[in-house]
């Protein structure tokens, strides 16, 4: 185990009742890298990301996170120790406005000056939400609330970022917008990311090293760089396949992952 | 069940078998597969309608007797109604794995001559497209199952349902033709090729003809009869000469109904379902089946652990008498038949074996440990040996002539005998005619007096038990000199629950070295219990606990043989093989050439480092 990894998932095994949604799962993120999860809908994808934010239990297992072990603490107390959730499907405060929901973000904190200085360094990562700064964040579209779903998310100044589908929802356009920023954000501030993806091909575009999650189970792990030259992730993930003699195929390959 | 057969089903070619067949059973059951998840009956009319049209199809298309047509498909029915179908149009059948890649299809349709060829569906239709062109001889294309084709149309290609009904529009135009073409063909006709696996080299297409395959059928022993009652479930691969011997082929002498499982990967379901009442398994699946009770037992209650060893103590003592051939004394045997009944009977219901009065274990040695542990559970097993040479017969240990860790005794149907090199020789009506278009390989195979030389090194003991040490091609001679015959090594790991398969090197080397293809699932569940981290399989495999529990199942294995013949070091093989890989044969055995020369490099990693 070298010492840049930041954030160290051993054996975790989480259930939702009586359904077991990971069986098992081993993941290392480096300090300031972005590690991606790939997998379909229901591999449990989400519930890795729960589990490291505190707001599920892990049936089993350790969560390491810079040099001390997180699991079965409270989401608030996981939040103070450097680590920010944005979630799936955006969940920004409707009724308060985009600056209100930019302060709750940096509610951990009582550096009120910094603050200050960190709402403008948000608008200058998404300018559009300075121009929207007194709406409330309710009427904002789907692009948007993403952006300030993860500008608040950084307000807490994270040393890791969970991001959950940032792409959910959104047209193709605004999706390379936004990880664009993703990765601006991580090169700048350094903000080491773990980013659940359904969208392969931005992912792995987007990310450093990636693993790919069936049922519950990691079965493959490399360099995103490899990871994009592989067969199964070609033919199960972006949707490249190999043209056949009648110009179409409805049969599926059997998965190897290697 | 005491089933005497009243005499051999009458006909002298397979063709005029199926139709007495379909004659003297009309209404009965004869198999069934699962529709929609419902389990759907044939009685043998509706099969032999099903025959019928696809023979009179085949004759509506040009098809003549001794031509050749082929047939690629998973087990399923279809599989069965072509095969006979071929047969009844007077022709000659030859299977295709369904693993095989196209250039193999390419290779086995022009070698065989095949002018028709019946895929499964759109997925192995896609190899015969890719290699059609290079099929000069190739007329006409059969599909099973039309699903994702409805827009595709080609003149070379048409389904089984219209092939069926063009077939049906013949025979009524063409009264007679169809006994006619039954009745085309004599006993000492080809009627299917049987393409060996080839571990070494091309694949050879073993010939068989009514008479070898009929000599197997009238005469299989007695003593492990089939009836009309009996439920068989058919899995392997048709085109391996055990599933079509013992499944298929004794199903129309005896009528023993057939049950044909879903597709390869629910097996282990469909035996619960089924539950068959006799069983021919390859080793591996018998392994299998094991691995999961064995498994489950360590994650079992202490009560239920207790229960269960006590029982399978009782079991062992039992099954070790009867080996021995001496009374069980009454007391135990009722003792062992309460405990069977009350702690066992679980165990083989979540095998699916709870109505199996026959096992049948065969086409791979097996470990002489796992015939002994089916027996103590109240499975009664036995070892048989064939080849697809002698028409998948050749010996088989009986109820009451049996020895753990032989083959049995020779069958009734043919003599066997052990050459001045050790090795094995048969002799009989079962015997194949030779090698489609290897006139030299068949004279290497079968000498001037008729036995054929089966390749297989062994010994027989004064009762005429047969035991096999190894292929004669595989026995290791070490840099020492040692003899050593890899298959025993082997076969002890493979008992191991976390070994699926192991391949032991060491020709002239100073030392024995293996390598090993894990258990998946059960070593994931190992290590995740443990916490073990790991990810992929690769990192499962290199991960220190897991060489430590496979250092440990060699160090058990070890403990049984002479210093000489010990395993020195190992390697995992870090890739998940599947069946369409080249190292492993259809039948899910490591191919020993193939795997020496593929992974070269770990071998000699084994080698070039000093201890």
């Amino acid at each position: 185990m070298s010492d840049d990894v930041i954030l160290r998932l051993a054996n975790i095994e989480s259930n939702y009742g009586p359904v077991q949604a990971i069986r098992g799962v081993s993941l290392e993120v480096r300090k300031g890298a972005i590690v991606t999860v790939l997998g379909a809908n229901g591999a449990g994808k989400t519930t890795i990301l729960k589990t490291i934010s505190g707001i599920i239990d892990p049936h089993k297992g350790q969560v390491w996170f810079d040099g001390e072990e997180i699991s079965r603490h409270d989401p608030d107390w996981v939040v103070r120790r450097g680590i920010s959730h944005v979630p799936e499907g955006r969940e920004v405060f409707p009724l308060l406005t985009v600056r209100e929901n930019l302060l709750m973000g940096a509610y951990i904190r009582r550096d009120r000056d910094q603050v200050r200085g960190d709402i403008e360094r948000m608008y200058g990562y998404f300018p559009i939400l300075k121009e929207r700064e007194g709406q409330e964040a309710g009427q904002l579209s789907g692009g948007q609330q993403q952006m300030l779903a993860i500008a608040r998310a950084l307000m807490a100044r994270p040393k890791l970022l969970l991001l959950d589908e940032p792409s959910l929802g959104l047209a193709p356009k605004l999706v390379k917008e936004i990880f664009e920023i993703i990765k601006r954000v991580n090169a700048e501030e350094g903000t080491t990311m773990l980013l659940v993806e359904q969208n392969a091909r931005i992912a792995l575009t987007t990310a450093h090293f990636g693993y790919v999650l069936e049922v519950g189970r990691i079965v493959m792990e490399d360099s995103c760089d490899r990871l994009l030259q592989k067969e199964d992730i070609k033919e199960f993930y972006l949707g490249m396949k190999a043209d056949n003699v009648r110009g179409e195929r409805r049969w599926k390959k059997k998965k190897q992952w290697r | 069940m005491s089933a005497v057969r009243r005499g051999p089903l009458p006909g002298d070619t397979i063709a005029r078998k199926f139709c007495n067949a379909v004659r003297l059973r009309e209404s009965r059951v004869a198999l069934r597969q699962k529709e929609f998840g419902i389990w759907q009956e044939v009685t043998w009319r509706e099969f032999g309608e099903h025959v019928r049209r696809i023979a009179m199809g085949l004759a509506a298309h040009g098809f003549q007797p001794g031509d050749v047509a082929s047939i690629l498909a998973n087990t399923r029915r279809e599989w069965t109604y072509c095969d006979y179908g071929i047969l009844c149009a007077g022709g000659v059948s030859s299977g295709v794995y369904p693993t095989d890649a196209a250039g193999q299809l390419e290779y086995l349709c022009s070698d065989s001559g095949s002018s028709f060829l019946f895929v499964e569906d759109d997925e192995q239709l896609d190899k015969a497209l890719q290699v059609r062109e290079r099929l000069p001889r190739l007329r006409q294309i059969v599909v099973f199952d039309m699903e994702g084709l409805t827009g595709f149309e080609d003149p070379q290609v048409t389904s089984l349902e219209r092939f069926e009904a063009a077939g049906a529009e013949y025979d009524r135009m063409h009264p007679g033709e169809f006994e006619r073409r039954v009745d085309s063909r004599g006993a000492d006709d080809l009627a299917i090729l049987v393409y060996t696996s080839g571990t070494t080299g091309r694949a050879k297409g073993a010939m068989l003809s009514h008479r070898n395959l009929r000599c197997v059928m009238e005469n299989f022993p007695p003593e492990v009869e089939q009836s009309e009652g009996d439920d068989k479930m058919a899995f392997l691969p048709l085109c391996h000469i055990a599933e079509r011997m013992i499944g298929q082929f004794l199903s129309l002498e005896t009528g023993s109904r057939l049950n044909y499982v879903e597709n390869p990967e629910t097996v282990a379901e469909n035996v619960r379902e089924i539950a068959p009442t006799i069983m021919l398994a390859v080793p591996r699946i018998w392994e299998k089946f094991y691995s999961a009770i064995s498994i489950r037992i360590k994650e079992a209650t202490r009560l239920e652990q207790w229960a269960y060893k006590a029982a399978i103590g009782l079991g062992y003592r039992v099954a070790d008498l009867r080996f021995a051939g001496r009374p069980v004394p009454p007391g135990l045997a009722l003792v062992n038949r309460v405990a069977s009944f009350f702690a066992l009977g679980n165990v083989r219901r979540a095998i699916g074996v709870h109505r199996t009065r026959l096992a049948l274990t065969g086409a791979a040695p097996i470990s002489p440990e796992l015939i002994r542990w089916y027996c103590a559970l109240g499975v009664d097993m036995y070892e048989g040996w064939g080849m697809t040479e002698t028409s998948g017969g050749g010996s088989l240990n009986l109820p009451f002539a049996r020895r753990l860790g032989s083959i049995g005794k020779a069958a009734p149907f043919n003599e066997m005998r052990i050459s001045a090199d050790g090795e094995i020789l048969v002799r009989g009506d079962n015997v194949f005619m030779g090698y489609l278009n290897q006139p030299e390989k068949t004279r290497e195979a079968i000498d001037a007096d008729g036995w054929l030389h089966t390749g297989d090194v062994g010994v027989v003991d004064d009762d005429g038990f047969f035991r096999i040490t190894d292929r004669m091609k595989d026995i290791i001679i070490t840099a020492g000199g040692k003899n050593v015959t890899p298959s025993e090594l082997e076969n002890e790991l493979k008992f191991s629950p976390y070994i699926t398969d192991a391949v032991v090197v060491g020709d002239k080397r100073p030392y024995l070295t293996c390598l090993i293809m894990i258990d998946h699932e059960n070593v994931e569940n190992y290590a995740q219990e443990r916490s073990v981290p790991f990810s992929d399989f690769a990192s499962l495999c290199r991960s220190h606990e897991v060489q430590e529990l496979i250092q440990g199942e060699i160090d058990r294995v070890n403990a049984k043989f002479a210093r000489v013949e010990q395993i020195k070091r190992f390697r995992l093989l870090e890739y998940k093989l599947t069946a369409e890989d080249e190292e492993l044969t259809p039948t899910m055995k490591l191919k020993r050439k193939l795997v020496n020369e593929k992974y070269r490099d770990l071998i000699e990693g084994m080698y070039s480092q000093t201890a």
